[in-house]
């Protein structure tokens, strides 16, 4: 072992320890990475709503007696919240030009229709005419769809974030990067209600 | 050297600790034929076993580094070659393994014609065994129940929780199975099993059922179709059977002492179609039994003791009727009369 | 090799102690927070273990009730997997992965702070079930329907499960954050195929941990709501499906286990080529194979479930088979490592040896119970029991105490001292052989397991007695472990900066290193940077990408 080579000698010039800001911003990995396990938390409530459904039959797939799904309002629900993701895409494009107004506008609009979704939400379940307690169906439908709005309330929380700190002047063209990850939480939301309202509604 | 010492002994402290590493004896087909392919593996299992750890107590005695060698020795990234060897012999291995497991899977799983089915029901913390024949045996606290089967013949098993999981274990048969409702998902497990020799066997619940999960024990007794026949009409009929092929249990007992020359009772009674044991005590130095005769026709002849000892007869069923029993060494002074009652 | 002062160079805020160790954001810190709380939740639940093996040592009910004994075990296996191993070694990966990449600190220090703190609320609130009306005591599997809330009242099983959501919540913010920093904070140089081996088992181990846990979050969420709120998921009177749990359960629990062993095997690789004094044998069939298992993980739950006559019993049987390749191919590569090589028996190579030579056994009873006949018989019992605890204990286990031998010094800056780690490892190595090897015979004669007590008939009251006194020869074990830690942290040798002549970039600093950690890195051209640093550019640099050729050793 040669003495004394343990004096720590840097290759060419002084490397100083930096965070690579090449390539997707870190905060960014990080949203996808925690958007890849909601998927799997997703996942295996699907798991659930599949299995219950297949173990039902041969009787058919359906609300209990004196219930009923209003097809009608989650349609209404689905516009409401697939309009939101383009106004909130519109946000980001707003920013990424450096328009911090159209920025806090855009996002407003986003959370008004995401927070009338909830709305929706809550008032379709007085509806129903059934609850979680009432057999397989009830069970799956509101773990699924209440996890589901449990989601976009976080989605809102991070909305109202990131509109606050708009409103305060923190963000720029090129310094935005919690827009974008709260954005793409949004659409992740989006996403995961057309899968709940093809599975329950159009699947049934 | 003193660690090679070390080293061997134990190892062969472990050798003890691990038993024989064997399952027990199979008495059932399925069960023969899972102990043999246990038997493969293990064989696989020591070669690998040897070979690797030899190699790590090999390896640190002989690569052990001297005191105040600072030279490296060679620096060794891979070797293409014996990595693709190291990787093609386990793959070589695992289809071996896994093809014959599948083969023993279906020895295993085969499904024939019964000759014996019984639903069981396991609810915590007790078995209940029903047989087709409308007789139901089920266990209390501290008397395990008895599945009687005959030996021989497939014996299948319709296996129905009443409430959470449990699981169905003969340790000799090598085989259990688990206890699930399923709902309306789909009916319930079923076990087919058949036994080869006669004799008591004894199993327990396998699957976490709650507080009384450790007491929840049965028995399975397999005997002669003959045997298995008269057991279950013997149910039928109400009586409570002595399972025969080995088994101590007693139904009824008598107990008769002879002193003096003397038999302490001069008679007794006992239920007609069930075998009984009698406990006979010889307090004499001289030869004594107890025998059953009908009108001089012998029912039934015990062992002569001949000093003093006790012994347990195993009487089997007899028909209703007056009979008489006596010492066949004193006949006219040792006497008494049996009746049989319906 | 250089000493250095222990003291930081920069000028820091002063703080009180208690208030910076509550409020750090130091992956160091929260490295050895979780360290020190995890081997708190393994004297416990080891507690609970001694608790177990006093009354099964002979037949008959000593001085527990069933009841008690069931939570007993219950509360032994959900600490031990969920509250020691996997916090020990994601604090020995918090400590060091930064370390090993050059990176300053995780890439989101603070979520690195809550996922720590979350871990001891988790846990209290598990253990609290014991005072108000008993803890959760349907094993740690938790099957249904026992913990329906008919079958199991009392909030003692509530609390297990929202501790354990909790706890499973500190795991995934725990693998976001490791992912991204392995990702994105590199030092200039380090190509993934430069990392060290330990820094890949923490990227498939985060992997696992990200895509499996949520499922058994799903999976509690719905237990809580048939327990509390009417559900129906998995109670069979109310048209649940009791096997729907089990399949949930396992896609989660069998990724876990590989959570539990892959970090310890990636401290082994660390360990080892340093005393052998030469790289680990075959670094990219290493990596390959960690995907490997990592992916096939994923693949095998239902193995589990053999007995319940309800699974596809072919495929499982064959992935299950099939892991044993690349985790076989690990097993080479390690004694390639030791082949040729000249050997330093320390404590922690002691323990990583120890690692190998237990994990084999454990290896072995899992392929035998890959095979579905065999496993009908062995299902259930303590063979089921004997070969968790050689892969947890001999493995995992194991695995933590190498590190903390070999990676004391750097944490604390003074060296434990090796004749006490010896005394500590050979006692620790019989007794755990004497407690666990039994259990292999005892579930091949029929032994169930979970029972409180069996007959004084059943032949198995020898090998019970055994184990249970090798159970307190673990326990005794300790004692020199605890004196040596903190001896050595007062008056322990000063340790330097790199005292094992290591590899790897966490010995290019100070023990221990300062909160920004580096001053300056060696230029990364392999995976042994500091190796070439050592041993002279004299020495041929290996080239990226072909790292098969045998290289000259010039001294």
């Amino acid at each position: 072992m040669t003495a004394g080579a343990a004096e720590i000698r840097p290759a060419g010039d002084d490397h100083l320890v930096e965070t690579h800001q090449t390539g997707m911003p870190t905060v960014m990995v990080g949203m996808l990475l925690f958007i890849a396990s909601e998927v799997m938390f997703f996942g295996g409530l699907f798991a659930t709503y599949f299995n219950a459904r297949a173990s039902v039959a041969p009787e058919p797939w359906e609300p209990p007696p004196g219930g009923e799904l209003d097809m009608a309002l989650a349609g209404v629900l689905t516009a409401i919240l697939i309009s939101s993701s383009f106004t909130m895409q519109f946000g980001v494009w707003a920013i990424r030009r450096g328009d911090t107004g159209k920025l806090k506008m855009w996002t407003g609009i986003t959370l008004v229709l995401g927070l009338l979704f909830l709305a929706g939400q809550l008032y379709d379940y007085s509806q129903l005419g059934f609850g979680i307690a009432d057999g397989i169906f009830g069970t799956v439908f509101y773990t699924l769809t209440g996890f589901h709005g449990a989601h976009v309330f976080g989605g809102a929380v991070g909305l109202t974030i990131i509109l606050a700190r708009a409103m305060q002047g923190q963000f720029s063209g090129r310094n935005h990067v919690a827009v974008e990850a709260v954005s793409i939480y949004w659409h992740f939301v989006d996403v995961v209600w057309i899968a709940v309202f093809s599975t329950i509604y159009l699947l049934r | 050297m003193r660690f090679l010492g070390r080293a061997a002994g134990a190892l062969v402290l472990l050798g003890l600790l691990g038993g024989c590493m064997l399952p027990p004896q199979p008495a059932t087909e399925g069960g023969k034929d899972v102990f043999n392919l246990y038997l493969l593996v293990l064989g696989l299992a020591l070669i690998v076993f040897v070979g690797v750890e030899g190699f790590i107590l090999y390896a640190v005695v002989r690569y052990r580094r001297k005191p105040g060698d600072d030279v490296l020795p060679e620096q060794l990234h891979g070797n293409t070659t014996v990595e693709i060897i190291w990787t093609a012999i386990p793959t070589v291995i695992v289809f071996i393994l896994f093809t014959f497991s599948m083969i023993t899977l279906g020895e295993v799983d085969a499904h024939q014609d019964p000759g014996a089915t019984i639903e069981v029901e396991g609810f915590q913390w007790q078995w209940t065994f029903n047989y087709e024949e409308g007789v139901t045996i089920r266990g209390e606290p501290g008397k395990p129940p008895v599945m009687a089967v005959p030996v021989g013949e497939p014996v299948r098993l319709i296996l129905k929780s009443l409430d959470v999981n449990h699981s169905w274990y003969v340790p000799q048969f090598l085989i259990k199975r688990d206890l699930i409702d399923f709902g309306d998902a789909r009916g319930p497990n079923e076990l087919e099993f058949t036994v080869t020799e006669e004799g008591t066997y004894s199993g327990q619940c396998a699957e976490f059922c709650g507080t009384g999960h450790a007491d929840m024990t049965f028995v399975v007794q397999a005997m002669s179709r003959a045997d298995y026949d008269a057991y279950i009409a013997a149910l039928v009929a109400g009586e409570t059977p002595v399972p025969s092929g080995g088994s101590a249990e007693c139904g009824t007992t008598i107990s008769i002492v002879a002193a003096n020359t003397q038999f302490d009772i001069d008679s007794f009674e006992v239920p007609a179609g069930t075998p009984f044991c009698i406990e006979f005590e010889n307090q004499d130095a001289i030869q004594h039994n107890v025998a059953i005769l009908d009108n001089g026709t012998p029912l039934f002849e015990g062992e002569f003791l001949n000093e003093p000892g006790t012994i347990t007869y195993q009487v089997p069923a007899l028909e209703a009727g007056d009979y008489q029993f006596l010492c066949q060494a004193h006949p006219t002074t040792m006497v008494g009369d049996v009746t049989v009652t319906q | 090799m250089a000493t250095t002062t222990l003291e930081p160079r920069s000028g820091t805020i002063r703080r009180s102690w208690v208030i910076e160790w509550l409020t750090t954001v130091d992956h160091k810190k929260i490295g050895v927070l979780y360290i020190v709380n995890s081997f708190l939740f393994f004297f416990a639940a080891g507690i609970l273990a001694l608790v177990i093996r006093s009354e099964l040592a002979v037949p008959g009910m000593q001085f527990l009730d069933h009841d008690t004994y069931n939570q007993a075990f219950t509360m032994h296996g959900t600490i031990m997997l969920f509250l020691f191993i996997i916090p020990a070694l994601s604090g020995f990966a918090n400590y060091i992965v930064p370390l090993q990449l050059g990176a300053p600190d995780m890439a989101f220090p603070r979520i690195n702070a809550l996922s720590f703190w979350l871990l001891p609320l988790g846990g209290i609130l598990i253990f609290s079930g014991y005072l108000f009306g008993g803890a959760a005591a349907e094993g740690w599997t938790g099957y249904s329907p026992l913990t329906a809330d008919r079958f199991s009242p009392g909030v003692g099983t509530d609390l297990w499960i929202i501790g354990l959501a909790l706890v499973g919540t500190a795991s995934i913010l725990g693998a976001v954050n490791s992912i991204t920093t392995i990702f994105k904070m590199r030092a200039p140089g380090m190509t993934l195929f430069r990392m060290p081996i330990f820094v890949w088992t923490v990227l498939v181990t985060a992997v696992l941990i990200l895509l499996a846990t949520p499922v058994l979050t799903a999976g509690l969420i719905a237990l809580f709501i048939d327990r509390n709120y009417g559900g129906s998921f998995f109670d069979p009177s109310v048209g649940g499906n009791p096997i729907l749990w089990q399949h949930i359960f396992w896609f989660f629990g069998h990724p876990e286990v590989y959570i539990v062993i892959l970090p310890a095997m990636g401290v082994v690789s660390e360990v080892l080529p340093v005393f052998s004094r030469k790289p680990l044998f075959g670094y990219k069939a290493f990596v390959f194979a960690t995907i490997a298992i990592g992916l096939l993980s994923f693949s095998v739950w239902a193995h589990h479930m053999f007995t319940t006559g309800a699974v596809f019993l072919p495929f499982f049987s064959f992935m299950t088979a099939l892991i044993a390749i690349p985790t076989g191919i690990k097993m080479f590569n390690w004694l390639g490592t030791l082949y040729r090589g000249k050997l330093m028996l320390t404590t922690a190579m002691l323990f990583a040896l120890g690692f190998i030579a237990m994990f084999l056994i454990g290896g072995i009873s899992g392929v035998m119970l890959a095979s579905p006949p065999i496993d009908f018989h062995v299902q259930d019992t303590y063979f089921v029991v004997a070969h968790l605890h050689y892969v947890f204990f001999g493995g995992s286990v194991f695995g933590v105490f190498a590190a903390t031998y070999y990676w004391f010094p750097k944490m604390s800056g003074r060296k434990l001292n090796e004749p006490l780690g010896k005394v500590h490892f050979w006692i620790h190595f019989i007794g755990f052989n004497l407690a666990f090897f039994p259990m292999h015979q005892l579930g091949l004669s029929g032994m169930p397991r979970r029972i409180a007590d069996y007959s004084p008939d059943a032949g198995w009251t020898v090998l019970n007695l055994a184990s249970t006194v090798g159970a307190f020869m673990i326990a005794v074990s300790i004692i020199p472990f605890l004196i040596n830690v903190v001896a050595s942290l007062i008056n322990g040798e000063p340790a330097g900066d790199d005292p094992w002549e290591g590899n790897t970039l966490e010995w290019a600093t100070t023990s221990p290193p300062p909160p920004y950690n580096f001053d300056r890195l060696p230029p990364i051209h392999s995976e042994r940077p500091l190796f070439f640093l050592t041993h002279g550019h004299g020495h041929a640099v290996a080239r990226d990408e072909d790292l098969d050729e045998t290289h000259e050793a010039q001294a």
